[in-house]
């Protein structure tokens, strides 16, 4: 048996080179893919633990309404712990005022000039002081930022900061990175350090613009992330309900109030990571595919090619059971120790995967995941699994085989082919033509081809798909945000602010402005739920509508689908909302016409508001509005800076009550668009490097094999007159032939297929409807250029065609 | 096209080859100078491992030569590269093997028609000379589509012998072209190629077979790798077979085969 095994091996070697390295991809994904998702639930926990977070966070201004807070947190028994700190918080900094702000030299001249919120990073007694990471020593006072404005900014760690205040300036660094679960999407919260921190306290002690906040950090029970998310919803309500009470009890003008929690980062991360974790498992599964072809093939050739000696092992005594066992016990062993190779990778490769996680999520988590022992054993079966089935099938022809076939060294006595492609028939250039038919004349090998190179251009497609409507054109992402992204969103401080509008309206570039409110709160139900005031929704660049149409009439709303479809509403019927303004109550019976769909936490606004969201035009809530949006043409969107110089020169004066959003984009672009853009570029990295090393792991052993086998005919080939070249190119030919046929309908499929797949996918996460954008010149770039790569990569195979002296052949034969 | 007409279609000054073979250096064919005149039936002859193939495969520029020159229809192919042969050989050498070496898995028209589409003729014209071909060498239309497997060693050669000579090529080779043939067959093939050598074509031929030989009208006998001798056999016609296989047999015996 062993010698049978032996001269398996010594036939075979490329191509079982070829699929041990298929193997070792397999269990790498599989074992990384598996750890991933699999490792999800602790990702979470282990992160919070490492970075010191808490799973909500509670501002508030109001030392009273603080207090009322904590009395609520006394009487729960799910809270594990919690902790009180101070931070100050800078209101509306204007610009040019000698009042304060800081600049961040980002190094193309922007600013940043937001209120702000500073923490002291010295504080003692400090139970929830987040994990600094990637510091770096320098000159004034130290700021700490988050690594998603780190990610989404051109700030770098190290950037230098001026603080104004009062006509003096106070120089300082990016001193570092702080890591907080529940600030990860902070742009305006900072880390100081303690001696800053005291002088801005000296500062508020008689300047009334700065508040003074208090900040509650939680840390609830649970035993599940699932129990977590429900008891966070759960205080998330408390709260809500706690500051209505409040607020009608002692309205407070300006109180600054905030619940934020985990589930933004969570929610935002956990979807992306999910896709990775899958791509990889379904990338495994998928080479696992490409494994059992492979091996279906090489067992096939391998019976066919020995036929000869398989009848002489039969006729010595070996009975059929024992050939096909030793096809498994090579196949075995080579697997085996390919298994190995991919568990050792798939431990070292770990951590990489884990950073792309990290920059995903825009905090520090390489050390939250790990190596999932379950996954390993998982990878196994699956190639166990696979070798095993895949070569008592392809062996079953070993039955076929006896003495006497052997010596006629066929299974079959005859064949009954059919000569497709003849050559008389052909119009194309005769090394084309003989290519054709070694396409047709292989039919195995050509159906292997072509399905291997249909999966991975139908893979790549779909991926290339994702990456378009993520990183390219993100339209339809934005879309199903649900949020309008405006050129500007502006507002002032002034009684009467038409004139500051029409002013704007007389810059260059300007194309037309709307009415908008964000935060107009009512209840549906006992649910509170907040309003989206839009005067005209078909001036939005956003596309809300996912079923029915915009709302045009004052008594018209559209809803977020699941929401809706949760309480049983339908398009067409109708909803109270109860408005709650300082004058009373205010009862709207309102029309759904539509239904929007939302991947930000689906009718929850970005973990910090109440679960329901609507979007309307009711006149009502112009009372609310912040502001117009702005639109200008393309490439002449003014800088915060111009729209300020242009107003101060209209009105010639030296200051403007100006204030200025870059409203939707922004907390898009900060929470979502940015790590959606990362995702996609890890996931096209990964999926391109695998398919191109799939596709010439795959001709490198088809190419040799072809040279080993047809060593004969190419050598006939070469006395007849075909040069290398011509051999060459007949060999590419053949498999750009397949390969454009496989890329065309893969490709093809997978841009069809995206969209479905990724709803029905979606759909899980209560978003039912992808309407991406098929990339069809992504498409055609497929179509192309996997053959391009297979034509190249054949050619370089085929290279050893030159070492084929038909004399040698010949000779060696005579 | 008429055929340009050369005194001698091959001639070969100093031809040496030699093989490493386990680090030993063999010389197979020792300065060896050869005119093949145009227009002959050539046989090489000679014992085994006398380099009969070996100077086979250097004349048709199958092989370089590892010293001297080669001038075949007055082209020094010794100098060629394998790439620049390959084109020299579409022309001017047909071959037939032992092996009839056809591609399994193509009809036995495509095999021919692979050979043919070389020439640089009309693809049509290729193809109903090798419908002549055909024909003449008795193989019939319902066998175009034949596949190698589905055919006769003796089917088989003449499509070999079809292959070869398809290009119209100024010489044609033949390697033991009988044998891996029974009686009946070898004459056929030996007689469609002396059929070819009447009507004009070269043709060098490597044979053990006396038989074979005699249809041949200039005969050398190679020995450790150099021409030992030659005999003229004149034409070849079936009446003087008998006498021309005792002038062989006996020129054979001087040579010590």
């Amino acid at each position: 048996m062993f010698s049978i095994i032996k001269s398996h091996f010594h036939k075979g070697k490329t191509g079982f080179v070829i699929t041990g390295l298929f193997v070792v991809l397999s269990v790498m994904m599989m074992i990384i893919g598996l750890s991933i998702c699999l490792g999800m639930g602790d990702l979470y926990e282990n992160t919070k633990i490492l970075t010191n977070s808490a799973d909500a966070t509670f501002l508030s201004s109001s030392n009273e309404f603080a207090d009322l807070f904590e009395e609520e947190l006394k009487k729960r028994d799910d809270i594990e712990n919690y902790d009180l700190k101070n931070l100050y918080h800078l209101k509306y900094p204007s610009q040019n005022d000698g009042y304060f702000h800081f600049i961040i030299n980002k190094g193309k001249g922007n600013m940043l000039s937001r209120q702000f919120m500073l923490y002291n990073v010295d504080a003692e007694n400090d139970n929830y002081k987040p994990r600094l990471r990637d510091t770096v020593q320098g000159e004034g006072f130290k700021l700490y930022v988050t690594g998603n404005l780190i990610a989404t900014t051109t700030i770098e760690i190290g950037s230098p900061i001026t603080f104004f205040y009062s006509g003096e300036q106070y120089q300082g660094y990016v001193a570092g990175i702080y890591d907080s679960m529940c600030d990860i999407y902070q742009t305006n919260a900072y880390y100081v350090d303690g001696e800053f921190y005291n002088m801005i306290a000296d500062f508020a002690k008689t300047d009334n613009d700065f508040d003074i906040l208090n900040r509650f950090d939680v840390r609830l029970k649970y035993k599940t992330d699932r129990e977590c998310e429900q008891k966070l919803i759960e205080l998330r309500t408390v709260v809500t309900n706690l500051y209505k009470n409040y607020m009608l009890e002692h309205f407070i003008e300006n109180m600054i109030y905030g619940f934020s929690n985990k589930l933004a980062f969570m929610d935002s991360t956990r979807s992306f990571i999910m896709i990775l974790g899958a791509a990889l498992i379904a990338f495994a599964v998928l080479i696992a595919m490409i494994v059992a072809l492979v091996i279906a093939f090489l067992v096939r050739s391998s019976i066919m090619d020995d036929v000869r000696n398989l009848g002489v092992w039969k006729s010595l005594g070996y009975t059929t059971n024992m050939l096909r066992l030793s096809y498994l016990a090579i196949y075995g062993v080579i697997s085996g120790i390919c298994m190995i190779v991919g568990i050792i990778l798939g431990i070292t490769l770990m951590p990489t995967f884990v950073n792309i996680i990290t920059d995903m999520a825009r905090l520090e988590c390489r050390k939250a995941i790990g190596l999932n022992v379950g996954s390993v054993f998982v990878a196994i079966a699956l190639i166990i699994a696979v070798i095993s089935v895949v070569v008592m099938l392809a062996t079953s022809r070993v039955k076929r085989v006896t003495p006497l076939s052997a010596m006629r060294n066929n299974i079959e006595t005859h064949s009954f082919k059919t000569n497709f492609a003849p050559l008389s028939k052909s119009k194309v250039p005769v090394n084309a033509a003989l290519g054709v038919k070694s396409v047709v004349g292989e039919r195995g090998r050509s159906i292997m081809v072509v399905a291997i190179v249909l999966i991975m251009s139908l893979l790549s497609s779909f991926v290339s798909v994702v990456y378009f409507n993520l990183k390219v054109d993100q339209t339809a992402i934005i879309n199903m945000s649900a949020m309008e992204v405006p050129d500007w969103c502006i507002g002032f401080d002034y009684e009467n602010k038409d004139p500051y509008y029409e002013a704007i309206r007389q810059m260059d570039g300007y194309k037309y402005d709307t009415w908008q409110s964000i935060g107009t709160g009512g209840y549906i139900g006992e649910s509170y739920a907040m309003g989206y005031y839009y005067e005209d929704f078909e001036k939005l660049n956003t596309k809300m509508v996912y079923e029915g149409r915009n709302p045009k009439y004052a008594n018209e709303i559209l809803w977020e689908v699941s929401s809706a479809k949760e309480r049983g509403y339908n398009i067409g019927d109708s909803v109270t909302i109860k408005f709650t303004p300082d004058s009373g109550e205010v009862f709207r019976e309102c029309v759904i016409v539509g239904f929007y769909q939302s991947v930000l936490n689906q009718g929850d606004f970005m973990g910090t508001f109440e679960l329901l969201s609507f979007y309307f035009n009711d006149d009502y809530a112009k009372e609310n509005n912040i502001g117009r949006y702005f639109y200008f043409e393309k490439g002449k969107v003014p800088t915060s800076s111009q729209i300020y110089q242009h107003l101060m020169k209209t009105f010639n004066v030296d200051t403007i009550n100006f204030r200025g959003f870059y409203t939707g984009r922004s907390l898009i672009e900060d929470t979502f668009l940015r790590t959606v853009e990362t995702a996609a570029d890890a996931v096209m990295a990964v999926f391109i490097s695998i398919t191109a090393l799939v596709i010439c792991l795959l001709l490198v052993m088809l190419i040799r094999l072809k040279l080993l086998r047809e060593k004969r005919v190419y050598a006939i080939y070469k006395a007849l007159g075909y040069t290398t070249p011509n051999i060459m190119t007949q060999i590419a030919v053949a498999m750009v032939i397949l390969g454009l046929l496989g890329s065309l309908v893969g490709a093809i499929v997978g841009g069809l297929v995206t969209t479905p797949l990724l709803s029905l996918a979606g759909s899980i996460i209560g978003v039912g409807r992808f309407a991406f954008v098929i990339p069809w010149g992504y498409i055609v770039g497929i179509i192309f250029a996997i053959p391009l790569l297979i034509y190249i990569v054949s050619m370089l195979c085929a290279i050893p065609v030159k070492k084929i002296a038909p004399a040698t052949l010949l000779r060696e034969r005579g | 096209m008429e055929d340009k007409k050369f005194v001698n279609i091959i001639v070969t000054e100093g031809l040496c080859k030699s093989f490493s073979v386990g680090g030993v250096q063999q010389h197979v064919l020792n300065n060896l100078d050869l005119q093949i005149a145009d227009g002959d039936f050539t046989v090489i002859m000679g014992n085994s491992g006398s380099g009969k193939s070996t100077l086979l495969y250097a004349l048709s520029g199958m092989d370089k030569p590892t010293l001297g020159d080669i001038v075949f229809a007055g082209e020094k192919i010794s100098e060629y590269s394998n790439d620049r042969l390959a084109k020299f050989r579409r022309n001017n050498c047909g071959f037939i093997f032992q092996e009839v070496f056809l591609n399994d898995n193509m009809s036995v028209m495509d095999n021919v028609l692979a050979s043919g589409y070389l020439s640089g003729l009309a693809r049509k014209d290729v193809y109903k000379k090798a419908c002549e071909y055909f024909d003449l060498v008795g193989i019939p239309a319902e066998m175009y589509k034949k596949f190698p497997s589905q055919m006769s060693g003796g089917e088989l050669q003449r499509v070999g012998l079809v292959r070869a000579i398809i290009n119209n090529p100024k010489v044609i080779f033949a390697d033991e072209p009988t044998g891996a043939l029974n009686s009946a067959n070898s004459i056929a093939v030996l007689d469609l190629m002396n059929k070819f050598h009447r009507e004009g074509k070269n043709i060098v031929m490597v044979t053990h077979d006396m038989k074979s030989a005699v249809r041949g009208n200039c005969v050398l006998y190679l020995k450790d790798g150099v021409i030992l001798n030659e005999i003229t056999l004149g034409e070849y016609d079936k009446s003087n077979e008998k006498e021309r296989l005792e002038t062989l047999k006996s020129f054979l015996d001087e040579m010590g085969w």
